[in-house]
């Protein structure tokens, strides 16, 4: 049975394959690159998003799942895929979860899932790395990439650990979300961070 | 009546009292959701409220006032008749507001069903109401305040029995006592 804690746990995943082909890129060896799983406690799918005469909303999603491939000779060949539960969006109030699940933005009864697969995974900078795939929301799949900013922190107890942080912006109109255009503003902020600890 | 009057003061107070802080109170997105809805809904109790208030002062008409000047007569008739006037106004603008905005939101009276729209989004419609509803709002502060200042008046410099007449715990002159 699939709770929301192994979702989290898995979808950690989602993060570390990001790291993974950054450590590969910096010459890190293999065999430690295995050695790394996500704090599910640390991991968060979050957004933001503006509106005229309201406050930013802030929110994130409690449940998703994640699979990857690493490819640790050839970054460019790892893939990342993630499927989003658009029902588990958390706003901070019971009612106004609601109105997010409902027709009116992620329509959660017809489009369960937010989906990303990875096309591409490349090195662009010491700690960077970008991840190209497609976004698929409300139905309706538009390319999208992403920089993911890795940072390695030495473990007090021995174990390291990798901290992810990955900022991207989509235009909801593109995916059909026009509720509430132009009070409401057509970019959404997405920040997913996350963390591995070396064990 | 007199106690219909004291259950319209405390929810024309709490409403203005939510409406300003969910606007102004600078509080976050999912506690200014949540005071709209309570804010909306307790607007429907208010226009619940302000029927039966109507109904009742038709029925039964002010008690004659013989202490008070003509002109001051002539404002307290002004001053409640545009009270009432103003509520009905604030609370359909109100609910003209929420119905014609490009972002929609069901009222959801206190979680318990949907109250339906009036109108289609619209958003020239949807300003022209919101600025409807500030203006009543903003007269009701101001008429509440000069209804308070001429109770007041009645009360410290007339010396007379107009507020005692209101208040729903004291007895009333003439009453038996106890």
């Amino acid at each position: 049975m699939t709770t929301p804690s192994n979702i989290i746990q898995r979808s950690g995943f989602v993060c570390a394959v990001l790291a993974l082909g950054a450590i590969a890129q910096t010459r890190i060896p293999a065999a430690a690159a295995a050695n790394w799983r996500i704090d599910p406690a640390r991991t968060h799918i979050a957004f933001a998003i503006d509106a005229v005469g309201y406050p930013r909303t802030h929110g994130q999603f409690r449940q998703f799942v994640g699979r990857i491939s690493v490819d640790f000779d050839h970054p460019d060949k790892s893939a990342v895929s993630f499927h989003v539960q658009s029902q588990s969006v958390d706003v901070g109030s019971p009612s106004f979860d609601d109105y997010m699940r409902s027709t009116a933005f992620l329509d959660a009864a017809h489009y369960p899932s937010i989906d990303f697969v990875s096309k591409s995974v490349e090195k662009v900078g010491d700690h960077t790395v970008r991840v190209t795939g497609d976004l698929t929301l409300l139905g309706v799949t538009k390319p999208l990439s992403v920089d993911v900013e890795v940072e390695r922190q030495a473990g007090g107890g021995g174990g390291g650990r990798l901290e992810f942080l990955a900022r991207t912006s989509i235009d909801r109109l593109a995916f059909g979300m026009n509720s509430g255009f132009p009070l409401v503003s057509r970019e959404v902020e997405l920040v997913i961070s996350s963390e591995a600890i070396e064990i | 009546m007199i106690a219909l009057h004291w259950a319209g003061a405390a929810i024309i107070l709490a409403l203005l009292a939510i409406g300003w802080t969910m606007v102004y109170g600078g509080l976050d997105a999912a506690s200014t959701f949540d005071l709209y809805q309570q804010h909306k809904s307790l607007g429907f109790v208010a226009l619940a409220l302000t029927a039966a208030r109507l109904a009742a002062r038709l029925a039964s008409p002010s008690p004659p006032d013989p202490v008070s000047a003509r002109w001051e007569q002539a404002l307290a008739a002004l001053t409640q008749a545009a009270l009432y006037l103003l509520t009905v106004a604030a609370i359909v603008s109100g609910w003209l507001d929420v119905s014609s905005s490009p972002l929609p939101v069901p009222t959801r009276f206190f979680n318990l069903f949907v109250i339906p729209n009036i109108a289609a989004p619209n958003l020239t419609l949807y300003e022209a109401a919101a600025w409807a509803h500030r203006a009543a709002v903003w007269s009701i502060a101001a008429l509440v305040a000069l209804h308070v200042a001429g109770a007041l008046k009645h009360h410290f410099l007339n010396r007379d029995d107009v507020l005692r007449r209101m208040a729903p715990l004291c007895p009333k002159p003439g009453a038996p006592p106890g």
